[in-house]
């Protein structure tokens, strides 16, 4: 077992690879009631084209990763919610477009709840009856995203931004899509994405580390699996330009929801360098467009934006982009406004004083972050994934420069990658 | 790591903030050095009412703007930004027929940062501009950010409509409470809103921080002395006639079932079925309704999500949630419009089951589990623990956490069955589509 302090945060992460190829982390927290645990796969709603064991080139219906998710917690003989229950703990799971995660937090039994949750994630179970009953379920929760204009105007604006890339799918899947799943798809997917060395296990909270290894090192040399098998994916070409400029769909809504999407034109990077583009990127989004920064205040005195106005960026291997938006009463004007404020950010440059602030401000909110073992586990897992570590953050952070930043401004913030998405009422409210 | 340094032994602590007087606030802090920020919360308890709902609201609003120190809002959050991104927002919230004000400050521990040492004194400084050194001119609050504030309000007000399931209990909130204050929208209503002025908006703040009840609450690694030091000289408020408020919650007994059906352009419809349970946190049977609660709604092994998701598979999320404070269950589901007679019947079923006290071992066990589980849980959050300690004392009945567990451990199947003799629907509510025919 590796040991790495991290004593700027106070921090320490013990580490094994165990010979079935399983990565386990073991993040203790000091005086801490409750322990949280995430078991995931480096599977999601993009991985639906592959080579499967024999090495024939299989597309899957959309929507199965996130299928296989729901049908884990069927098993033959017990029911895995009820089984978390007894213990007190509370489970859940869910699906991104580039992992699946099975976690539970509990306050108690601490080692029943950790047995069992690698023991229901590695025994799959299931029946044609039983993916047919999930296909109502699974519907309704469709349907319910369907009528969130919060996720409607995100979808729409990755599916103007990406032209093949998978993640212009919804997660979830249609009713149509999730119609043709059967339980042999469900099966193959399995086999080629759950095996425990594409996966990792994070525990966090309130545990002795050494026990805690051996009992997760006992419970998978109980287990025998097939060698890994090689994962190959296949992804289409994706071309530089955005799909679309504009996509509006219509819902009832109080105002106009718009989202300005930017495309990261370049992908590929790795590790430090991908973190230190991430956090650039979004040190620049903050002094572009924070509650402090003249741009807001701009576009909140004129009416523009409300208080749901907000910014991010995502960030990974293979894409990365920076979303801008909010409610408005003006998709248009705000979508030009914005534009031209950029355009003035890059001839004016970055202030000094700014640049400080906004670091310690980002620096802030990790350190905030950290009072959250829900944070730590699902960030800590995501970093990895991407050869990172989550405890890393303030020295990357405290490594950027003015220079760098400005740079970066340039580069990523270009009006040919930028799409919009728009969602507004079809007819005024009744 | 030597062996002896861990204490993970998962035991219960208490929530045991010390309580003082300070400059006419009750002052809580609790000392615990398991979080990286200091947590400042502080609450200002008003009455539920039509007359200020909407002023109370938008005063929260206002506060946000400005001080005297900062005048101009982008200052202000520079500030913020200044003190390691502080986090700083003033809301209102609703509980029970109480609206509780509060200005809410998260600041990083100075123990994390090599170069500052005084970033507590500047965060409850700041806590203290809000509180007593507004921003005034000729005795009103600025007419820009009133103006402005008032439209960030009126908006807040109509995005309600996008989040459906939000959207939906408010509706049947203010169907069920009709001339209660309880049906109040937390926000106030836009009417109200051309009628403040900025001269009225600060004689009402002065009145507010002056007389009502204020709780100031500090969670961090902290010296508790040494805080309500600051506390005292940096919150010079003055405080007269400080008065209790009058809360009446008169209990209302059902007599018929209503039925309510509104109309939107939707996909999914959302049926909320509001109950009375005539029982408050106050009250010696608040655990027994968290029991019933947990059996009928609360978690997945419940009866609502096996019936009528696993079983009927009806709908995708079917749960139940307390009110505590005005003694309100709320049973929600989202349902595909077809199945709305069948759900309703599948659901009262279920509220039948309970009322004979067919509840098995494995129901109650479960339900002990988990609800003590989430109780736990509660000391690993700063927010959750003000939240748990501000209950008890608004509702004058303070419990500690583990007498809570215990009492849940303690609650029969008999006593589950006593609540259920209480609880009785009120409304029935449909937030449907507007294709077919009206029922």
């Amino acid at each position: 077992m590796q040991t790495t302090v991290f004593e700027q945060v106070n921090e320490t992460v013990y580490h094994e690879k165990l010979e079935n190829g399983l990565q386990v982390y073991l993040v203790p927290k000091q005086g801490f009631s409750k322990t949280y645990a995430v078991f995931t796969t480096r599977y999601g709603s993009i991985d639906s084209h592959f080579r499967t064991k024999s090495g024939e080139e299989i597309n899957v219906p959309d929507g199965i990763a996130h299928f296989l998710e729901h049908k884990m917690f069927e098993k033959k003989d017990r029911d895995v919610m009820h089984e978390f229950s007894k213990n007190g703990a509370s489970c859940n799971a869910f699906t991104s477009f580039n992992r699946t995660a099975y976690l539970f937090s509990c306050t108690d039994k601490l080692d029943d709840n950790l047995n069992l949750l690698l023991d229901y994630v590695q025994e799959p179970y299931f029946t044609d009856a039983s993916v047919e009953k999930e296909k109502g379920i699974i519907g309704q929760e469709i349907t319910m995203y369907d009528d969130n204009p919060d996720w409607k105007v995100y979808m729409n604006l990755l599916k103007a931004m990406y032209q093949k890339y998978p993640i212009n799918i919804e997660i979830a899947g249609t009713i149509e899509t999730i119609s043709h799943i059967t339980k042999e798809y469900l099966y193959q997917c399995y086999e080629t994405f759950y095996h425990p060395a594409n996966m990792l296990l994070l525990v966090v909270g309130s545990f002795e580390p050494e026990a805690m290894m051996k009992l997760i090192r006992e419970n998978q040399a109980a287990k025998e699996f097939p060698p890994a098998p090689q994962i190959t994916r296949v992804f289409p070409e994706e071309p530089a330009a955005p799909a679309q400029a504009k996509v509006e769909a219509f819902l009832t809504v109080g105002l106009p929801k718009c989202m300005i999407g930017i495309k990261e034109r370049e992908n590929g990077l790795t590790k430090e360098a991908l973190l230190k583009r991430e956090l650039t990127t979004k040190l620049i989004l903050d002094l572009a467009f924070g509650t402090s920064s003249a741009v807001y205040e701009r576009l909140y005195d004129s009416g523009l934006i409300t208080e749901s106005f907000d910014f991010d960026y995502s960030s990974e291997q293979d894409y990365a982009y920076t979303i801008i938006g909010g409610d408005t009463p003006d998709p248009e004007r705000l979508v030009e406004t914005i534009k031209a404020e950029i355009e003035q950010l890059k001839q004016a440059g970055i202030d000094q004083d700014d640049f400080e602030r906004a670091k310690r401000k980002k620096i802030g909110n990790f350190l905030r972050s950290l009072n959250s073992v829900e944070f730590i586990a699902n960030q800590f897992t995501s970093f990895k994934f991407n050869g990172n570590d989550l405890f890393s953050v303030v020295p990357t952070l405290e490594s950027i420069t003015r220079e760098d930043a400005y740079e970066r401004l340039k580069e990523h913030f270009v009006p040919e990658q930028i799409a919009v998405s728009i969602v507004r009422s079809a007819s005024p409210q009744e | 790591m030597e062996k002896g340094e861990w204490d993970m032994s998962g035991q219960t602590t208490e929530i045991a903030f010390q309580s003082s007087q300070v400059n006419g606030m009750n002052v809580h802090i609790l000392p615990t050095a398991k979080f990286k920020t200091t947590t400042i919360v502080t609450m200002i308890e008003q009455a539920l009412s039509e007359e200020n709902v909407t002023i109370t609201a938008l005063l929260a609003m206002v506060m946000k703007r400005a001080t005297a120190r900062f005048p101009e809002t982008k200052r202000l959050r520079a500030h913020l930004d200044f003190l390691y991104g502080a986090i700083f927002d003033v809301d209102v919230m609703k509980k029970g027929e109480r609206q509780v004000l509060q200005i809410y400050m998260e600041v990083p521990n100075e123990k994390y940062l090599s170069k500052d040492a005084t970033l507590l004194e500047a965060t409850i400084q700041f806590v203290g501009d809000m509180l007593t050194r507004p921003l005034v001119e000729n005795g009103a609050f600025l007419e820009k950010y009133v103006t402005q504030e008032k439209e960030t309000l009126r908006k807040r007000m109509e995005s309600l409509i996008d989040d459906k399931m939000k959207y939906a209990n408010q509706r049947v909130t203010e169907e069920m409470c009709k001339g209660e204050p309880f049906s109040l929208l937390v926000q106030g209503s836009v009417e109200d809103l051309p009628n403040i002025t900025g001269e009225e908006l600060y004689t009402y703040f002065q009145e507010l921080t002056a007389s009502n009840p204020i709780n100031m609450f500090v969670v961090g690694d902290v010296e508790p002395q040494n805080v309500s030091e600051i506390i005292r000289a940096q919150v010079p408020i003055e405080r007269t006639n400080v008065k209790a408020l009058q809360i009446t919650n008169t209990p209302k007994q059902v007599s018929k079932e209503r039925e309510v059906i509104d109309r939107l352009d939707v996909n999914q419809a959302k049926l909320n079925i509001g109950c009375r349970t005539q029982i408050t946190y106050k009250d010696d049977d608040y655990p027994a309704l968290l029991m019933y609660n947990g059996v009928l709604g609360g978690f997945p092994h419940s009866k609502l999500f096996v019936n009528v998701r696993e079983k009927e598979s009806l709908a995708y999320y079917a749960v139940s949630r307390l009110e505590s404070h005005k003694g309100i269950l709320m049973m929600m589901s989202g349902i595909d419009v077809n199945k709305y007679q069948r759900a309703v019947e599948i659901i009262k079923e279920q509220l039948d089951l309970m009322g004979k006290g067919s509840i098995s071992e494995e129901e109650l066990g479960l339900t002990r589990a988990t609800l003590s589980n989430q109780f736990r849980e509660l000391t690993d959050s700063a927010r959750g623990m003000i939240d748990f300690t501000y209950n008890g004392v608004i509702s004058g009945r303070k419990r500690q956490l583990t007498e809570l567990l215990q009492a849940i451990n303690d609650v029969t199947i008999d006593e589950i069955k006593q609540v259920a003799d209480k609880v009785k629907i009120d409304t029935i509510y449909l937030l449907r589509d507007k294709k077919g025919e009206a029922q």
